[in-house]
C-alpha cells in the first residue's frame, strides 16, 4: 500500500505544476484549463448525475464487443491449436485481418450496420477477437506434450483434454491477451464514438471540443483515464486470484 | 510447392468473397466483390489521387515515430539507469499508459490545428510510451558487469551511456520501436478519419460519407499495406542493425 | 513348490522402430518379458538403449512397430489408468492443488466427491505430504513433487506402476529416501512395479529382478535376479551380496557402454 502511495506523488507534483502555472498566468485558459476548473468541471458532472448515461453507454458497447471476442477467441483459439483443419481455414482470414488498423474498419462498419450500437459493437468485437485468438493459440500450442500424456494416463479421453488440460495450462497466455484486449477495445471505443454518436463518453469529449469547452472536455478525458486504470487494475485482480497457482515474475 | 499451397486457404476465402459479390447474395454496393475493390485501387494508382493523401499519412506517421524514438530512447535509457528519474517518470508513464491518447484529438487540434502538426504531435506522444518502456526495461535489466568492467576503464557516466548501455540496450529498445511504428500508421490514420486535414483516413471518410464504398475499400487495402510494409522494413532493418551491434559489443 | 505366478505384463517380440530405408532408427528389438503380479522389476542400461521407449510403448503412448504387449492377457492400444506412469519431473498439473492433482484420476473416472476425498486422505498419507493437501506444485520441493506424482499414479490402482527414473532429478539425499518410500510402498502390496534407472546401485537397491539392456539397438542382454532382501535404511555397501551383485551389474552394462562407444 506504500509502494502505491508513493508512486503516486510525481503525478501529484505534476499536477500541482499544471495548477500553479495556470494561476500564475504562465499558462493561458485559452490554451489549458487550469487543473482546478477541471477537477471541479468533472465533480459537476458526477454530481448532477450527467456523466452516467455516457458511462453506461460506453461501458456497454466496449463490453459487449469485449465479451463476445472473449468468449469467441478463447474457443476458436482452443480448437485452432487442436484441428488442423480449423487452424488451416481461420489463419488466412486472420493474417488478412491483422495488418488492417480496425478502428479504419469503423466507416465499413457503419456502411454494414448503420450508424448505431451495432456497428460499435461489431468492430470492438474484432478489434479484440485478434489479440485473444493468438494468445489463446499460442498457449495451447505450448502445452508441455508430459501434462498432456500424464492426463492421458490416468483416464482422460481426447475428447476432455482441451477442456481438463489444455484450457488450465493456456490460462496465464489468455490472461495476457485478454489484458491486451481490454486496452484495445477502450481505444477502438473512443474512435468509434469520436466518428459518429449521440451518446457515450467519447461523444462526450469530441463535443465538448468542438465547442470549446474545454474544462469539461478535460474533465471526461480525465475520467476515462481513471476508468481504464481502474478496468485494468480489477482485471489484474481478479486474474491473480485465478492464477494463483502460477509462479509470476512480476 | 509447399509454399504455395500455404495460400490456398486465402485463395479460397478470396473467391468466395469474389462470389458472394457477384451472385448477388449481398449487395455489391454493401459488400463489393474482391476485383472491383482492386480494379479500383489500380484506378487510384493510376490517377495519382491516392498518392497525395498517402504521402501525408506516411510523412506524419514517420515524422511523428522519429521524434519519438529521439525524445523517448533518452529518456528510457536514463529512467533505466538513474533512480530518480525512474521514480519520477515510471509513475506518470504507468499511469498514462491506459489512456487512450486518441482522446486527446480535440485537445491537440485546439492547440496545434488541423493540419498535419496536430497529428504528429499525438503520433508522437502515443509512440512515445512503448519506446520509454522498452528502453526503460532494457537498461534496466542489463547486467551490472559490462558496467563495472566499462566503470573500472575510466568510462565517464555519458560515454557510458551512449558506448556501453545504448548498444546493450539496443534489441530492447528496438522491440519497443515495432510495437510504435504499427502505432504511428494507426494514429496518425484515426487522427484523419477524425479531424480531416488530408491524408488515408479523411479520404476513407470522404469516401464513406459519399457513398462511394469500392474507394473505401481500397483505401483500406493501401492503409493496411503501408502498416504491414513498414512492419516488415523495420523487421528487416533489426536484422541489420542489431548484427553490428552484436559484432560490435 | 511354488505356484507358478501369475504373468501381469507380457512382451514377445516387441520392436520399435523409427524411419524407412536407411534413415530408419531402430529403438528396440526382440523385446521378451513378463512380469508377474508384485514383482518390482528395474530396467537399466546405457543412454539411448530404449528403456525409455520401452516404458513409453508400454503406457501405451505409442504403438511399436513389432511384436504385441499385453497387459494381464488384454492387448495394450492406448493410455490408461491401469498402467500409472510417473514421470521424471514438471509432471504434475500446475493448477491443481496437491488433493486435486492426486485426485485427478479420481474425478476422471466419476468417483463421487465424498470418495474421493477418502481415498485421496489415503494416498496423502501414504506418501507423508499431510499438511501440504492444499498447496499448488510450484510451493513443493522435487522430492515433495514426485511423492505427489507417485500417489497421483497409484490413486488409480494401477494394474502395473510404471516408473521413467523418477528420482533422477533429484539431489542423492532426497533420491535415497524415497527410494526407500516406494520399496516400502511396493511391500505393502500397493503395486507391481517396473522401474527404469540409469543408476546401477539404483536398480539393484530396488528391484527383486534387474533387466540389463544392451546400446542400441536396444534388446534384454541379461536378467538377474536378487535372492537376498534389502532393508529401508539400510547401508548397501556393508552388504557383501550387495556390492557382488552390484558389481555385475555394472559390469554388464558398461560392456553395453563401451560397444556403444566403439
Amino acid at each position: 500500500m506504500r509502494l502505491a502511495l508513493t508512486k503516486l506523488i510525481p503525478l501529484a507534483l505534476l499536477l500541482a505544476a499544471w495548477q500553479a502555472a495556470s494561476g500564475a498566468g504562465v499558462l493561458p485558459k485559452s490554451v489549458l484549463p487550469s487543473f482546478v476548473d477541471v477537477a471541479a468541471s468533472l465533480a459537476a458532472m458526477v454530481r448532477t448525475g450527467e456523466i452516467w448515461p455516457h458511462t453506461a453507454a460506453s461501458l456497454g458497447r466496449a463490453g459487449a464487443g469485449f465479451l463476445i471476442a472473449v468468449v469467441a477467441g478463447v474457443s476458436l483459439g482452443l480448437v485452432m491449436a487442436r484441428v488442423r483443419a480449423v487452424e488451416q481455414g481461420a489463419e488466412p482470414i486472420l493474417l488478412l485481418l491483422y495488418p488492417v488498423p480496425k478502428p479504419a474498419m469503423i466507416p465499413l462498419f457503419m456502411i454494414w450496420l448503420g450508424i448505431g450500437d451495432f456497428s460499435k459493437i461489431a468492430v470492438i468485437a474484432l478489434a479484440c477477437l485478434l489479440p485473444v485468438v493468438v494468445a489463446t493459440f499460442n498457449g495451447a500450442r505450448s502445452v508441455d506434450d508430459i501434462l498432456l500424456w500424464s492426463a492421458r494416463a490416468r483416464g482422460t479421453s481426447e475428447r476432455r483434454l482441451l477442456w481438463r488440460v489444455i484450457l488450465p495450462a493456456a490460462l496465464p497466455q489468455v490472461a495476457a491477451g485478454v489484458r491486451t484486449a481490454i486496452a484495445v477495445a477502450i481505444i477502438v471505443l473512443v474512435s468509434s464514438e469520436f466518428i459518429s454518436s449521440e451518446k457515450g463518453l467519447g461523444y462526450l469529449i469530441f463535443s465538448f471540443g468542438g465547442v470549446g469547452a474545454d474544462d469539461a472536455m478535460l474533465a471526461v478525458v480525465i475520467y476515462l483515464a481513471i476508468l481504464g486504470y481502474l478496468l485494468d487494475r480489477f482485471y489484474m485482480a481478479g486474474i491473480r486470484r485465478l492464477l494463483s497457482w502460477h509462479a509470476f515474475t512480476h | 510447392m509447399r509454399s504455395l499451397t500455404r495460400f490456398l486457404p486465402l485463395a479460397i476465402l478470396l473467391a468466395a468473397w469474389e462470389l458472394v459479390g457477384r451472385t448477388g447474395f449481398v449487395n455489391p454496393n454493401v459488400f463489393p466483390p474482391v476485383t472491383e475493390i482492386v480494379l479500383r485501387w489500380f484506378a487510384l494508382i493510376a490517377d495519382g489521387r491516392i498518392f497525395g493523401p498517402l504521402w501525408s499519412t506516411l510523412w506524419r506517421a514517420l515524422a511523428g515515430l522519429a521524434m519519438a524514438i529521439g525524445c523517448g530512447v533518452p529518456l528510457g535509457l536514463l529512467m533505466g539507469r538513474a533512480r530518480w528519474a525512474e521514480w519520477f517518470f515510471e509513475p506518470l508513464f504507468s499511469f498514462g499508459f491506459p489512456l487512450p491518447k486518441i482522446a486527446l484529438i480535440p485537445l491537440f487540434v485546439h492547440w496545434f490545428g488541423v493540419f498535419s502538426l496536430s497529428k504528429v504531435m499525438l503520433i508522437f506522444t502515443d509512440c512515445l510510451f512503448p519506446i520509454v518502456l522498452f528502453s526503460y526495461h532494457g537498461a534496466r535489466g542489463l547486467s551490472p558487469i559490462y558496467l563495472w568492467s566499462a566503470q573500472s576503464r575510466g568510462t565517464g557516466r555519458l560515454r557510458m551511456m551512449w558506448r556501453v548501455v545504448l548498444p546493450l540496450s539496443l534489441a530492447s529498445i528496438y522491440d519497443g520501436v515495432q510495437v510504435a511504428v504499427v502505432v504511428a500508421v494507426l494514429v496518425a490514420v484515426v487522427c484523419e478519419m477524425v479531424s480531416g486535414g488530408g491524408g488515408l483516413g479523411e479520404m476513407m471518410i470522404r469516401s464513406y460519407r459519399y457513398g462511394d464504398v469500392r474507394t473505401a475499400f481500397a483505401t483500406l487495402v493501401t492503409i493496411s499495406l503501408i502498416g504491414y510494409a513498414l512492419y516488415k522494413l523495420a523487421q528487416w532493418l533489426r536484422g541489420r542493425l542489431l548484427h553490428w551491434q552484436l559484432a560490435e559489443a | 513348490m511354488s505356484e507358478p505366478a501369475l504373468a501381469c505384463l507380457e512382451l514377445s517380440g516387441v520392436g520399435m522402430r523409427y524411419g524407412e530405408g536407411d534413415k530408419a532408427l531402430t529403438a528396440l528389438t526382440s523385446i521378451e518379458l513378463a512380469i508377474a503380479e508384485h514383482e518390482f522389476v528395474t530396467i537399466v542400461g546405457p543412454s539411448g538403449c530404449g528403456k525409455s521407449t520401452l516404458l513409453y510403448l508400454i503406457a501405451g503412448f505409442l504403438r511399436p512397430t513389432a511384436g504385441s504387449l499385453q497387459l494381464r492377457g488384454k492387448p495394450i492400444t492406448k493410455p490408461g489408468p491401469d498402467r500409472g506412469i510417473v514421470f521424471q519431473r514438471y509432471s504434475l498439473f500446475p493448477w491443481l492443488t496437491v488433493r486435486a492433482n492426486i485426485g485427478y484420476g479420481l474425478a476422471e473416472q466419476g468417483t463421487p466427491r465424498a470418495e474421493r476425498d477418502r481415498i485421496v486422505a489415503e494416498y496423502v498419507r501414504m506418501v507423508h505430504l499431510e499438511g501440504c493437501e492444499d498447496r499448488y506444485p510450484r510451493e513443493l520441493s522435487g522430492g515433495m513433487q514426485q511423492r505427489v506424482a507417485l500417489a497421483q499414479a497409484l490413486a488409480c490402482k494401477p494394474d502395473i506402476l510404471l516408473m521413467d527414473e523418477p528420482f533422477g532429478a533429484l539431489d542423492a539425499q532426497t533420491r535415497r529416501i524415497l527410494q526407500d518410500e516406494v520399496r516400502r510402498i511396493w511391500r505393502g502390496g500397493a503395486a507391481t512395479v517396473l522401474f527404469i534407472t540409469h543408476d546401477v546401485e539404483e536398480a539393484v537397491a530396488l528391484g527383486t529382478r534387474i533387466v540389463v539392456m544392451s546400446a542400441r539397438p536396444g534388446r534384454i542382454k541379461e536378467v538377474l535376479t536378487r535372492d537376498f532382501d534389502v532393508g529401508d535404511g539400510e547401508d548397501y555397501d556393508a552388504n557383501p551380496a550387495f556390492t557382488r551383485l552390484k558389481l555385475r551389474v555394472w559390469h554388464s552394462v558398461k560392456e553395453e557402454v563401451d560397444a556403444a562407444r566403439a
